[in-house]
């Protein structure tokens, strides 16, 4: 009556699915991606949630970043503005076509221009393109665009990855509308969007820089790091970025390459410049100087993974770095400027922080041994990530805080974060000579003339801001050594269309 | 009487559940607005705009009653940053963890029934001390842990299976099955480990059993003792353990699906929460409830009906 039979049989079939094997496709370059927007990736460049890498790779840019940072040719070929730099006259390319066949015009550039200006869109792209007051098409190679104020170096804002040409017909000239149908004219065609899983891309034989060097681009969701590490060990994606700290697992294997590329990534310790005790200058720059930059490297990064800064928040690889800024060690020099502050026996401070990126904890942790020493007790405060930026950052109940910045341009960085009244102004920095400076340079006509007042600028932050800036971030990128050409450059500005696989 | 009281409780345990995942993801910092925007949030506009296009800027009571009415109605709502109905968004993802779940169980159910009778006939063989080591080690040590290990030495050493899965959504089943072996392993080591432990002391209880000793002297054959006796006695306690580790074997999914990048339900699970996606996680843990509470009960009318002592007890 209760009899049973054994089934486990079954369990043999299991090995029937052995024959796995994984097809070595050499014209696909398979990358991948976090999945950091759980699927909801758009296509729209403009969108919060623009799906990185496929919108650089799909869309054209203006111009593009050069090795130098600054502006080279792609849909725009030349410019030139008016003496003022208010107004500004683009020379489009010839000939080129959207992946739909459409001819690409100045009217499909007018159009990607106004749709980052509407406010329906919400693109955090508008915080610095804010500036252009209007853009017309005059012909159909010919844009112009107007400045509320004059920008010398405006076409270097036209660099941004997120200022990509899409079509105006796609549109409808509708500029409320989503664009995420991936029409553009870049070096790949969408042939499937699949953000959760596989996004596939194929070359666009008739891009006008050529063909692509790869037939296909895959584009995997991986969310989890580790899985993606696995991944790329057992070969079923070739290249991908890495944490600092997962370098080891490649470098010390023939299969693979592991690229360290300088790039301006920082995470600054934010001192609010009108809370006490920070209001204090002499405070301030004890804070600075008590610090051992390389040491906080080497702890928190590691020394291959970044470059050493001085406060300024001007990378190295930007046209208009001061290179000249110096920032030794000096942990008496400190006490003695805290006990001319009033705080003769040091002070107790709290710094907040959270894991919004993996290195802000650690960050905070060897900043407080070395305070220590400098008799600065700091009160490590970890909160949670979710929230961190609306609830702890900016707040001045929080004058202490770890901050978190992407690679901006100069211009970009300095009147973002530095302008009173900028929406980011995360140190509450109040100087209205500082700001001259700024004007000043943006209508400047000569490039030396800018770097010298740009250099200015950095030095005053150095010397007296709030932000402590130890070190600029590399960005750590590891492929399969069956891929070639992979540009030495960070990945907003890596020409993808150039990478070949054998 | 016992069936409907036992459904009742369920229900109301599946009502509370929710209530306890709504309310504790709203005490959570951040919401799907700074989830979303990210760094972005930074921009208070940005922020505002969100907000009110996701109707989040509402009371928290107001959001839930809406919710919970719509649920009477058997709509689990729409995703809040997804744009699609969440039923639509798990059907694909319930499909895929389902898959692995089965496969897991009809692998392993059988496997740890078979080698708890081996190791129960042969009680402190060296067979039988191999084996109960083995899963004890299977048993103590952490799913990731045994997964990375399967990973490294089946798809990184040996490039047998593939590391990570790697498919479109919604792809057929056929295309799964290579994907789904190193997940099915790890999940049905740990199963095995804990089913297999309940049968051997069973078996072996009831070979010592007065009514064996009967079997013998009437003088059955040894299988007919062992398959037609003692092993269907050894069954209704096993199976309330196994329906428990299939039912923990969806949690289980949840580690080992991040793992091994599977676009199943627990991977789903953990963005929906770290979106704060509230229809969507709710939506989820509907499923996952629904799911436990159904394979309890199962278990329980299972054992029940074939409980020997079935006729005389439960009805009483």
């Amino acid at each position: 009556m209760y009899r049973s039979r054994s089934a486990g049989v079954m369990v043999l079939a299991l090995g029937a699915f052995a024959l796995f094997s994984s097809p070595a496709l050499s014209e696909t370059l398979r990358i991948s991606h976090n999945l950091g927007l759980g699927g909801r990736e758009s296509l729209d460049p403009v969108s919060p949630n623009r799906f990185l890498p496929a919108i650089a790779m799909i869309y054209d840019r203006l111009v593009n970043p050069g090795k130098n940072g600054l502006p080279e040719p792609s849909l725009a070929l030349s410019w030139n503005s008016s003496a003022d730099f208010t107004e500004w006259t683009l020379k489009l390319r010839e000939g080129v076509r959207f992946h739909n066949g459409e001819p690409f015009s100045a009217e499909d550039a007018a159009f990607s221009l106004k749709r980052i200006l509407n406010p329906k869109l919400a693109s955090p792209v508008r915080s610095f393109l804010g500036i252009i007051d209007s853009v017309d098409a005059v012909d159909a190679t010919t844009l112009r665009v107007q400045l509320k104020q004059a920008h010398a170096d405006f076409l270097m804002l036209l660099t941004d990855y997120r200022v990509r040409m899409v079509s105006s017909k796609a549109a409808h000239g509708d500029l409320d509308a989503v664009l995420d149908s991936g029409i553009g004219t870049g070096p790949f065609k969408l042939s499937k969007l699949d953000a959760r899983n596989t996004t596939v891309l194929a070359a666009n034989p008739e891009h006008w820089e050529g063909k692509p060097g790869v037939e296909e681009v895959d584009i995997i969701a991986i969310a989890d790091q580790d899985a993606r590490n696995q991944a790329l060990l057992a070969g079923q994606i070739d290249l991908a970025s890495v944490a600092p700290n997962e370098v080891g697992l490649f470098k010390t294997n023939k299969q693979f390459v592991v690229q360290q590329v300088p790039a301006g990534k920082f995470n600054p310790i934010v001192m609010r410049t009108d809370v006490a005790p920070f209001n204090d200058i002499r405070v301030r720059k004890a804070l600075k100087m008590l610090a051992d930059r390389e040491s906080l490297r080497k702890l928190v990064i590691g020394d291959a993974n970044g470059s050493l800064a001085c406060d300024e928040p001007v990378w190295p690889g930007d046209p208009y770095f001061n290179s000249s800024i110096t920032c030794p060690t000096d942990v008496e020099g400190a006490k003695r400027l805290l006990s001319e502050a009033g705080y003769p026996n040091g002070l107790s401070l709290d710094l907040y922080t959270a894991s919004v990126e993996p290195i802000m904890i650690p960050l905070a942790e060897a900043y407080q041994a070395q305070a220590a020493k400098a008799g600065v007790k700091v009160n490590v405060k970890v909160v949670p990530a979710d929230g961190y930026w609306t609830n702890v950052w900016m707040k001045p109940n929080r004058p202490f805080v770890v901050g978190n910045w992407g690679q901006r341009a100069a211009d970009q960085v300095l009147n973002e974060v530095f302008r009173a009244g900028a929406k980011w102004n995360e140190t509450a920095w109040n100087r209205p000579d500082f700001e001259a400076l700024l004007d000043q340079a943006r209508s400047s006509a000569s490039f030396e003339e800018r770097k010298s007042i740009y250099g200015k600028a950095q030095a005053v932050l150095a010397e007296e801001g709030g932000q402590f800036i130890p070190f600029f971030r590399n960005e750590t990128r590891v492929y399969s050594s069956s891929v070639d050409n992979v540009s030495h450059v960070p990945d907003n500005m890596l020409p993808w269309h150039k990478i070949t696989k054998k | 009487m016992t069936m409907l009281h036992a459904l009742f409780s369920r229900v109301l345990s599946l009502f509370l559940v929710l209530c306890v995942c709504f309310f504790a993801l709203e005490t959570l910092p951040g919401d799907a607005c700074t989830a979303f925007l990210d760094q972005d949030a930074r921009d208070p506009e940005l922020l505002q705009i969100c907000r009110a296009n996701l109707g989040i800027d509402q009371p928290i009571l107001v959001r839930f009653g809406e919710w919970a009415e719509a649920l009477m109605r058997g709509d689990l709502g729409t995703s809040l940053t997804r744009d699609r109905p969440v039923s639509e968004v798990i059907a694909p993802e319930l499909r895929n963890t389902f898959l692995l779940a089965l496969v897991s169980a009809i692998a392993s159910v059988p496997l740890s029934i078979i080698l708890g009778i081996i190791a129960a006939t042969r009680p402190g063989s060296r067979l039988d001390m191999t084996l109960s080591a083995v899963f004890l080690i299977a048993m103590t040590l952490p799913e990731f842990i045994i997964a990375t290990c399967m990973i490294f030495l089946f798809a990184i050493s040996l490039q047998w299976f593939p590391a990570v899965t790697i498919v479109p959504t919604g792809a057929p089943v056929l295309d799964m099955l290579p994907n789904i072996v190193l997940p099915v392993v790890t999940l049905s080591l740990v199963m095995v480990a804990h089913t297999m432990q309940v049968v051997r002391s069973r078996v072996i209880g009831i070979l010592e059993s007065d009514f064996i000793e009967a079997c013998w002297l009437r003088g059955f054959s040894y299988w007919r003792i062992l398959f037609g006796h003692a092993l269907p006695s050894a069954l209704p306690p096993a199976l309330n353990v196994i329906a428990l580790s299939l039912a923990s074997l969806l949690g289980g999914v949840v580690v080992i699906e991040r793992v091994f990048n599977y676009p199943g339900l627990g991977t789903l699970t953990l963005q929906a929460i770290h979106d704060r996606d509230m229809p969507l996680v709710q939506g989820v843990v509907v499923v996952f409830t629904l799911t436990y509470t159904g394979l309890s009960l199962l278990a329980d009318t299972i054992s029940t009906l074939l409980d020997p002592r079935a006729g005389a007890n439960n009805h009483a």
